[in-house]
């Protein structure tokens, strides 16, 4: 192997560690996407094989598991080689490195066991209380520390990222910084300021009352401090992805990026306002003024403009290659593209699904639209869009293409590897489709048994049992593409060294940072406008919410309607106290 | 062919959507195709491209008939 | 910086598509006063739900006019009252709360739709103009049995709705030869005055009087009752007010007789 230029080969013991942070992606993969299956025939009653109480603890578990465990495992490894990659140096300390990556696994572990214990009775714990933990719904305190520990571990690596970072400027002082990492380090600022919020409501509110120390939580304000988080999480989800479609997409596609100014300019973007929106989930709620849930909104909507500069320069990157590649005519140069490169083309159409998701985000975003829609299965399709595919078919694409990087091992089977991506697409296509339809005549999300005793859903067009195999049909597709990826992923690892890894490169640009203005690199002055903007749209709801309700709220203990109740006997109890 | 067995599987990947969007397009004008009839559709949608990614570049003599 | 033609007449678009989203929804928002939900209502506390003046009797109450407001407790896995009745052409205000954790409070396929957060009060007004039956269902998960909390909305026709209610006194026995009284309770929860006729059937008799309950009162109206019409043995009576009945059945015992055990259910 010995022109062999491959990121494992730069980087041995990086590699070591990117490779454990995808496996541990994956394994969340693996168990939560399953799980997604049980939910999908369980709800449309084509196979219930669990009982409907205990639906509950396995949808928490696909929630935090593929939400929070699969995209952030991944989201690290990307991060680490795009820093490494970019700046052509190690980590500074592979010591801390393992640490924080360790803090990670314990807190998921922590998590994972606590959730376990809502089926199984030997563990004493249970966390039965979706990945949202809406107090006054109280899971045992491992399940916070968890998180805790967790978020801590995603702190230490971005820290790792800003060491990296410095280190190389001490040494460069007059150079830009080098595109991967500057969109690395913006997105590390934002998931700062964010996580700030549900690390605050844990420490201070949920856990000290889920260990008995306070006796009482304002239910509103430690569901304000996590949408504080629970918006911005959703682009740390995405910035990964974004950074693909932008240095690998146009690489993959034969040419370069259109424009790295544009590409800094819609990281600087998300840093400032993916924090200040979170209020726009919480247009329903009761005790927050309709003014702070405007200023959410007209920050939600502006959001839009770097998704849509995104959607430009990938497209405009993507001719471009065509065109170098041969490629003609108006939309003759689509012909062009690699589209037997699953890499590539799991890419392109994870793209394709997120324009897509964007325009049922529209709807979502308005404000009095999203009286229709919220918490119904329409918003469970947008994310299967948006999370469940625009990022998580780009992380299975830029798999194909990371893991013989990084493991210096050939892809075990390409042609597979393009059918899966496509399987994925069409099978998400069928699902979402089905839960945005039913979610306009008002078919709930989070419910075992959606199918009431009083009155039946009257569909638009359509019948509710079409709609429900239209959902088990995508679901089944889903997760047979699920089961392929992780075929090609073990028999990967598990197969020889080969000396025909590409190298280890990423796009390079049109228009380089050199149009671009310093400015935009001065990641001091964005930080601290994202944190004026966030104490803009902050500052009052969270006083008045505690105004109203007391920083620990009115006397409201924890409920864990969960564990062994039976319903009759709690329905006899709120008979007596009902008046 | 005229395109890339890849390339051809990409593009009935992506028709499916096509079909299905469609279809719920058309419920909103009070066209309701059934599943069977969607699953024509996109059968007959199938089978064109596939005629059309077959012949022969350069108007060859003849191509299979067996349209519906 | 230097940026292509095409990206800027693309940013522009943008940003007119932005904006315009911006104005539709405030338009749409502030324009025909569709009230969105807010901290209007103010809070209150779980523990105090049952003293509440608003909470303590959830249900349909007449604000006057086409104008209702209805109270609705949420607690797992019910809602108070289960079944909410309203005329068609009115203007209602709900009124929620939640007793435990965090529920929904939605009517199925409509905008009608609000977290129901314990602590807070949601509040919203909604316009019924057509009659209709709807489903209302918890759509955020409160705990092991969140897929059977469900209640029922009723729209009816104006004229088949009403605030009132009927409740009876009477005996369940009394001595042949002695008169006594079956006295009708008549409450009208709507504002305006209620004209209506007070039937009371017993044995092969029966009697009528007209009644106007003023608004938000109670009237009583009472049948004197002869034995001696009547004769020993038990008697089925029914007290008819609009579509109101309420019935029992009254023993007329001999005057030196025991009384018998099964005098019927008299009063609710
Ligand atoms: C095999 C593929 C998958 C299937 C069959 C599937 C299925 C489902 C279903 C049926 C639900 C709705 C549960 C309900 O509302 O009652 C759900 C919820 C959810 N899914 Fe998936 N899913 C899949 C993959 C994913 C992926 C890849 C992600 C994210 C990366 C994801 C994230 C979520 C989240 C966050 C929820 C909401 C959980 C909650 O409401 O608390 N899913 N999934
Ligand atoms: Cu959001
Ligand atoms: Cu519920």
């Amino acid at each position: 192997m010995a022109m062999r230029n491959a990121y494992v080969d730069q980087f041995p013991s990086e590699a070591r560690l990117i490779s454990a942070a995808f496996w541990s992606s994956f394994l969340a993969l693996a168990i939560g996407g399953s799980l997604g299956l049980v939910q999908a025939l369980h709800r449309t009653d084509y196979l219930r094989f669990i009982d409907s109480v205990d639906y509950y603890t396995v949808l928490t578990a696909h929630g935090v598991l593929l939400a929070i465990t699969f995209t952030i495992f991944f989201l690290v490894g990307i991060f680490t080689w795009a820093v490494t990659t970019s700046l052509d140096r190690g980590l500074e300390d592979l010591r801390f490195s393992w640490a924080w990556y360790a803090m990670m696994v314990v807190g998921t572990v922590l998590v994972g066991v606590s959730i376990l214990g809502g089926v199984v009775d030997s563990i004493d714990m249970q966390a039965d209380v979706l990945f949202t933990f809406y107090a006054p719904l109280q899971a045992h305190p491992a399940f916070y520390v968890g998180l805790v520990l967790f978020v801590v571990g995603t702190w230490l690596a971005g820290a790792d990222w800003f060491r990296t970072w410095w280190a190389w400027r001490g040494e460069n002082p007059d150079e830009r910084i080098p595109l991967p990492t500057f969109m690395t380090l913006t997105t590390t600022l934002f998931w700062y300021l964010c996580t700030l919020g549900v690390a605050l409501s844990i420490l201070v509110l949920l856990l000290p009352w889920s260990m008995g120390i306070v006796d009482s939580v304002n239910p509103l304000l430690s569901r304000t401090l996590f949408w504080y988080f629970g918006h911005a999480v959703v682009y740390f989800w995405l910035m990964p992805a974004y950074m693909m479609w932008y240095i690998m997409l146009p690489k993959l596609s034969g040419g370069k990026l259109f424009s790295d100014p544009l590409a800094r300019v819609v990281f600087v973007l998300f840093l400032l306002l993916s924090t200040p929106t979170g209020i726009h989930h919480q247009y329903l709620d009761p005790g927050i003024a309709e003014g702070y849930k405007f200023i959410a909104m007209t920050n939600t909507m502006f959001l839009l403009l770097p998704s849509l500069l995104t959607a430009f320069t990938v497209v405009a990157s993507m001719e471009h290659g065509a065109r170098q590649r041969g490629g003609t005519g108006y939309l003759g140069w689509l012909k062009a593209l690699p589209w037997r490169d699953p890499v590539f083309t799991g890419m392109a159409l994870a793209g394709l699904m997120f324009a897509a998701a964007g325009f049922s985000g529209m709807i979502n975003a308005g404000m009095n639209i999203n009286y229709l829609v919220h918490n119904t299965w329409w918003i469970v399709g947008h994310f299967h869009l948006t999370v469940g595919t625009a990022v998580a078919l780009t992380f299975m694409a830029a798999a194909y293409w990371f893991v013989p990087q990084v493991t210096g091992k050939q892809l075990w089977n390409r042609s597979l590897a393009l059918g899966q991506v496509l399987l994925w697409f069409v099978g998400m296509t069928f699902m979402s489709n089905a839960m945005h339809r039913s979610g306009l005549f008002g078919m709930p999300r989070r419910t075992a048994e959606p199918q009431y005793q009083g009155f039946n859903f009257e569909p638009a067009a359509g019948t509710v049992g079409e709609i429900n195999a239209q959902v088990a049909l995508g679901a089944a597709l889903l997760t047979i593409a699920l089961a392929l990826f992780l075929l090609n992923m073990v028999m990967t690892t598990i197969g020889g060294e080969s000396d025909a890894i590409p190298d280890n490169t990423y796009a390079g640009t049109l228009s380089g940072p050199e149009d671009a203005p310093v400015v935009l690199d001065n990641l001091k002055l964005w930080t601290a406008i994202a944190t004026v903007l966030v104490v803009f749209a902050y500052t009052l709801p969270l006083a008045s919410i505690i105004d109203a309700g007391g920083l620990f709220g009115p006397g409201i203990e924890g409920f864990q309607l969960t564990i062994g109740i039976d319903p009759a006997i709690v329905l006899e109890s709120v008979r007596e106290v009902m008046p | 062919m005229r395109i890339s067995p890849g390339a051809l599987l990409v593009v009935i990947a992506v028709l499916v959507p096509f079909v299905v969007e469609f279809r719920t397009a058309l419920s909103w004008f009070g066209v309701e195709l059934s599943v069977l009839e969607s699953v024509a559709l996109a059968g007959v949608l199938v089978l064109g491209l596939l005629v059309w990614a077959m012949w022969p570049q350069n108007g060859g003599e003849m191509g299979s008939a067996d349209s519906n | 910086m230097n940026i292509h033609t095409y990206e800027k007449v693309w940013l522009a678009a943008a940003m007119v598509l932005i904006v315009g989203f911006i104005a539709t929804i405030t338009y749409g928002a502030v324009g025909p006063g569709i009230a969105m939900i807010d901290d209007e209502a103010g809070s209150i506390d779980p523990a105090e739900i049952n003293d509440d003046e608003r909470f303590a009797e959830p249900g349909v109450e007449h604000v006057g006019g086409n104008e209702y407001e209805v109270t609705v407790v949420a607690q797992a896995w019910s809602y108070s009252p289960a079944e909410i009745e309203v005329p068609a052409n009115s203007e209602v205000t709900f009124y929620v709360t939640s007793r435990d954790v965090t529920h929904s409070f939605s009517v199925v396929g409509t905008n009608v739709n609000t977290m129901v957060i314990p602590g807070q009060v949601s509040e919203m007004t909604v316009q019924f103009d057509e009659p209709g039956e709807y489903g209302i269902l918890c759509n955020e998960y409160c705990g092991e049995y969140h897929h059977t909390m469900e209640g029922k909305l009723n729209v009816v026709p104006e004229d088949e709705f009403d605030l009132t209610e009927l409740s009876v006194e009477a005996p369940d026995e009394v001595d042949a030869g002695n008169e006594t009284t079956i006295t009708a309770n008549v409450s009208n929860g709507m504002q305006e005055d209620l004209e209506t006729t007070a039937t009371l059937e017993i044995g092969e008799q029966q009697s009528e009087r007209d009644v106007t309950v003023a608004g938000d009162s109670t009237e009583q109206v009472e049948f004197t009752v002869d034995t001696a019409d009547l004769g020993e043995g038990d008697h089925d009576w029914t007290v008819t007010v609009d579509d109101y009945e309420e019935s029992g059945t009254l023993s007329v015992v001999a005057d030196d007789g025991n009384a018998s055990a099964d005098g019927g259910d008299g009063d609710a």
